[in-house]
């Protein structure tokens, strides 16, 4: 039985507050982020391709710099006899409401993103993430339901850096 | 050598920039790319979980890795002559620990603006038995070749 319904339509336009990332963007973890995905661009080390020559981080390293804060409950440690723990409750945090579909299963299918600007080293980042859209759709598995929420990365001047449409799949 | 970095004039309906091959990518590059962001998810790094408890095929490489080199490939084409603005892609097959990937694309449509073209491109990631497994579509601004440099940061079209 679909559990799509007028309950689950009603979040969409719900908003999360402005998030403030824990950690401004690190030298250090631009460093390590850039020789995760193998690109040696000196952008991200020394030299910029910013006014003034300011170093850079790769495009979508806004979007996750959402980490968890020191002083806050550690669900591996907490988790760490339970067999079915699968080490995702650590997923990045939205600030969204959830939604009312618990047990169903959550896949990712994919993303719309449009990169305005680089973020800097040493500035801060926000996120600000709605429910754009949510509906139904029928696959050979049955129905499923699409949730696409967006979210705003900027930096604390406002600048929109990077805006993320991130389509889950729920069945 | 470098390639030269194209203009919007030496772009052409069918063309398709230089293909980027990551890998094999193996355990240690995915618990790299884990650890790097900080995810925890067991089925990148743990085999036995994956396998037993989630009836995977083996460890697999992360959605958030792939998307990296979908950016990587179009950026390292264009260099500075351009701006990758739009990037959509869906997750649809999975992608295995010590699989190596083609990042490719194809231009379909070429559009002048006022200060810089747009081209628009099929985007996909294949491994070597031709799986297609991250279908997508870009956009990107190509500078020119008697116009200004893209504005940074980026200004989109007006139209």
């Amino acid at each position: 039985m679909s559990r799509f319904n007028d309950e689950v339509r009603s979040y969409v336009g719900r908003s999360s507050e402005v998030i403030k990332a824990c950690d401004p963007v690190e030298k250090g973890a631009v460093r390590r982020y850039a020789q995760a995905i193998m690109d040696d661009d000196p952008s991200y080390g020394v030299e910029g391709i910013e006014p003034g020559g300011a170093s850079i981080a790769p495009p979508l390293f806004p979007a996750f710099m959402f980490r968890r804060p020191l002083n806050t409950p550690d669900p591996l440690t907490e988790r760490a006899l339970d067999p079915d723990f699968d080490g995702l409750s650590l997923a990045i945090n939205t600030g969204l409401p959830d939604l009312p579909l618990h047990g169903m299963a959550l896949l990712n299918g994919g993303a719309e993103i449009e990169f305005y600007r680089h973020a800097r080293h040493g500035e801060w980042v926000t996120q600000q993430s709605r429910y754009s859209d949510i509906y139904e759709r029928q696959s050979s598995k049955g129905p499923m339901i699409i949730v696409v929420t967006e979210t705003m990365y900027r930096n604390t001047d406002g600048d929109l850096l990077l805006c993320v449409r991130q389509i889950n799949i729920r069945r | 050598m470098k390639p030269e970095l194209p203009y919007f004039e030496d772009l052409a309906l069918g063309e398709s920039p230089p293909d980027l091959i990551v890998g094999p990518l193996t355990t240690a590059h995915l618990m790299r790319w884990s650890s790097s962001t900080e995810n925890w998810h067991k089925i990148h790094y743990d085999r036995p979980f994956s396998i037993e408890h989630d009836k995977l095929p083996d460890l697999l490489i992360h959605g958030s890795f792939k998307q990296q080199f979908l950016f990587r490939h179009l950026m390292g084409w264009l260099g500075a002559n351009g701006w990758v603005w739009k990037v959509n892609f869906q997750f649809r097959a999975m992608n295995k620990v010590g699989e190596t990937i083609r990042v490719w694309g194809r231009i379909t449509e070429l559009e002048r603006k006022a200060d810089y073209g747009l081209a628009h491109l099929e985007i996909g990631i294949e491994n070597e038995a031709g799986l297609q497994s991250t279908p997508g579509s870009a956009v990107v601004a190509v500078r020119y070749k008697d116009g200004p440099p893209i504005a940074y940061p980026f200004v989109p079209p007006v139209s």
